[in-house]
């Protein structure tokens, strides 16, 4: 049995999600599961009290949070390892600072997904996070490593002061993205105008994204033939850092080809 | 002889005798299936025994879009060496040498589970020249290396499995024409999943005993008692009436039952293909922990 919470209805203020990640779940009881206590504005509410649970107590890695999340920020945040599954939307912070296992998202995401925190070093440094609709701003911001997934687009400012990592946005990167980045990819599905700090470099078929579009289609997001088969353009930046980090998108007048 | 009959061909009571070594299976893919195989043959080239060549390769399948990581046409090619670290070694000179230069091509480790590793895109990567970046996917991270023509991808490590080398059938006919067309029917039924037929075409014209007889310093020399033209002057020849031409298959295999299996399918297929004489080579079992007794093979694939 997969631990279930399935929302009972909306919470009366932003919830901070954190405490949901599997492994501070995995093995507990259905009682233990309910009374975990989350911060609910600026008091404090129940699990069980928001939530139906059902599936406490297995062993399976796996966390499916079903219902319309997005009065809860920091779903997954800082996850190490394991599955949390999403049925429903999410507000911010999802995946923030996370360091390890997947964080699959069926519905959109709000600003910050995968981010890191104000004041910290680095965002995410591990893992897998896929959302099959919107992200919303500063998606990726100071991620060092892992993989971000988008089935739509991202707001402004995606991968602000990336070090490293990728960010795939199918419908496209919104604007303003990759600022200070160092070592980041950013790919963007759609056609974008590259920030200013960002030069042409080639237009190719980047062998790694085909892997990391494989990757993703098999975590479920639809990715169109012609990503995996066409030709990107490859946009070096940001120049005011170590103008190692990439721009990649897709070739979409010419078709790819 | 003492062995038995299969159709119109003799088959000797013998058996092949084989050694432990140690393997790695790589995957190269390319923007065809052309290009694939341009650098798979570059990759297994000069590496038929391991005598000479520090390793023995040979192109174990052609794979589908469908079959391989980054769905292109693919190769799978098998690499043997006495050790892990020998297996390494020639893997990071080869693919360095003929994967990396050959266009449009990526390299990916095709045997992802194996216990012990060794290091592939982690050393290649040098060749980037600080230009190089790396991408962890699906947990596994890969080396992206900046060249002429975009970017080459590589896997970080490649696994080394446990393997068997030396399996081996000796053909021979009443003619050369015969047994070479005897021994290309074999070689075309043993091809397949899990085999390496290192030698050219998949076959080795001059089999060879350890050592020689006229000096202490060669390690390996010509098989005086396979050889036709010497049948009158050896007292030790294995050559029977009739048989003026034979031909060996050596076989490395990704374990003893794969070679064994080759084995029986490349040994019926001779047989079906006008071979007169079925035997093999051994080292009167003094040497290899792996023993193929034709006895064993009799029954058909």
């Amino acid at each position: 049995m997969t631990l279930t919470l399935t929302l009972r209805s909306d919470p009366p203020a932003r919830v901070i999600g954190a405490p949901l990640i599997p492994e501070r779940l995995l093995g507990r009881s259905a009682s233990a599961v309910r009374a975990i206590s989350l911060r609910c504005g600026g008091d404090t509410a129940a699990v069980g009290d928001l939530f139906e649970v059902s599936g406490a107590g297995g062993e399976r890695d796996r966390l499916v949070l079903a219902g319309d999340l997005r009065r809860f920020d920091w779903i997954g945040a800082g996850m190490s390892s394991g599955q949390i599954e999403v049925r429903g939307d999410v507000g911010a912070w999802a995946g923030a600072e996370m360091a390890g296992g997947l964080l699959r998202i069926a519905g959109d995401a709000e600003a910050r997904l995968g981010a890191a925190y104000p004041g910290s070093r680095a965002g995410m440094t591990g893992g897998e996070i896929v959302v099959s609709g919107d992200a919303g701003e500063e998606t990726g911001a100071g991620m060092r490593r892992g993989l971000i997934a988008v089935g739509g687009q991202t707001g402004a400012g995606a991968g602000l002061r990336m070090l490293a990592g990728t960010v795939i946005a199918l419908g496209g990167i919104g604007a303003e993205a990759g600022l200070q980045n160092r070592r980041g990819t950013l790919a963007s599905g759609r056609a974008l105008d590259p920030p200013p700090s960002y030069a042409f470099s080639a237009r190719f078929r980047p062998p790694a994204l085909g892997l990391q579009l494989r990757r993703v289609r098999a975590l479920g997001l639809t990715v169109d033939d012609a990503l995996l088969r066409g030709a990107w353009a490859r946009w070096s930046g940001d120049r005011t850092e170590l103008t190692r980090g990439e721009l990649l998108i897709f070739d979409e007048e010419n078709g790819g080809r | 002889m003492s062995g038995y009959v299969l159709g119109a061909t003799e088959i000797a009571d013998t058996f092949a005798e084989a050694f432990p070594m140690r393997f790695a299976r790589l995957v190269i893919t390319a923007a065809s299936e052309t290009w694939a195989m341009e650098a798979a043959r570059s990759m297994t080239g000069y590496a038929t025994s391991v005598i000479g060549c520090k390793c023995e390769a040979a192109i174990e399948m052609a794979l589908g879009a469908a079959e391989t990581p980054d769905g292109r046409p693919g190769i799978a090619v098998l690499l043997f060496a006495m050790d892990r670290e020998g297996v390494g070694k020639r893997v990071l000179e080869r693919v360095g040498q003929c994967v990396l230069t050959c266009p449009t091509t990526a390299c990916f480790d095709g045997l992802p589970h194996a216990e012990a590793t060794m290091p592939l895109g982690r050393s290649l990567r040098y060749f980037g020249d600080g230009f190089q970046g790396s991408k962890v996917i699906g947990g596994e991270r890969f080396w992206r290396i900046p060249v002429m023509e975009g970017e080459f991808l590589v896997c970080e490590s490649v696994g080394v499995g446990r393997g068997v080398g030396g399996g081996n059938l000796v053909i021979g006919a009443a003619d050369v024409d015969a047994a070479l067309a005897a021994a290309q029917a074999a070689v075309e039924a043993m091809r397949g999943k899990g085999i390496a037929l290192p030698f050219p075409g998949g076959i080795v014209r001059s089999g060879s005993k350890v050592g020689a007889l006229t000096s202490t310093s060669l390690a390996a020399s010509t098989n005086h008692q396979m050889a036709p033209t010497l049948r009158v002057q050896v007292d030790d020849t294995l050559v029977p009436d009739g048989v003026n031409a034979m031909f060996e298959i050596v076989i490395d295999g990704v374990s003893e039952e794969a070679v064994r299996e080759c084995m029986r399918r490349g040994l019926h297929a001779a047989a079906g293909a006008g071979a007169a004489h079925v035997t093999a080579a051994n080292f009167g079992g003094k040497l290899g922990e792996f023993h193929f007794p034709l006895t064993e093979l009799r029954e058909a694939p």
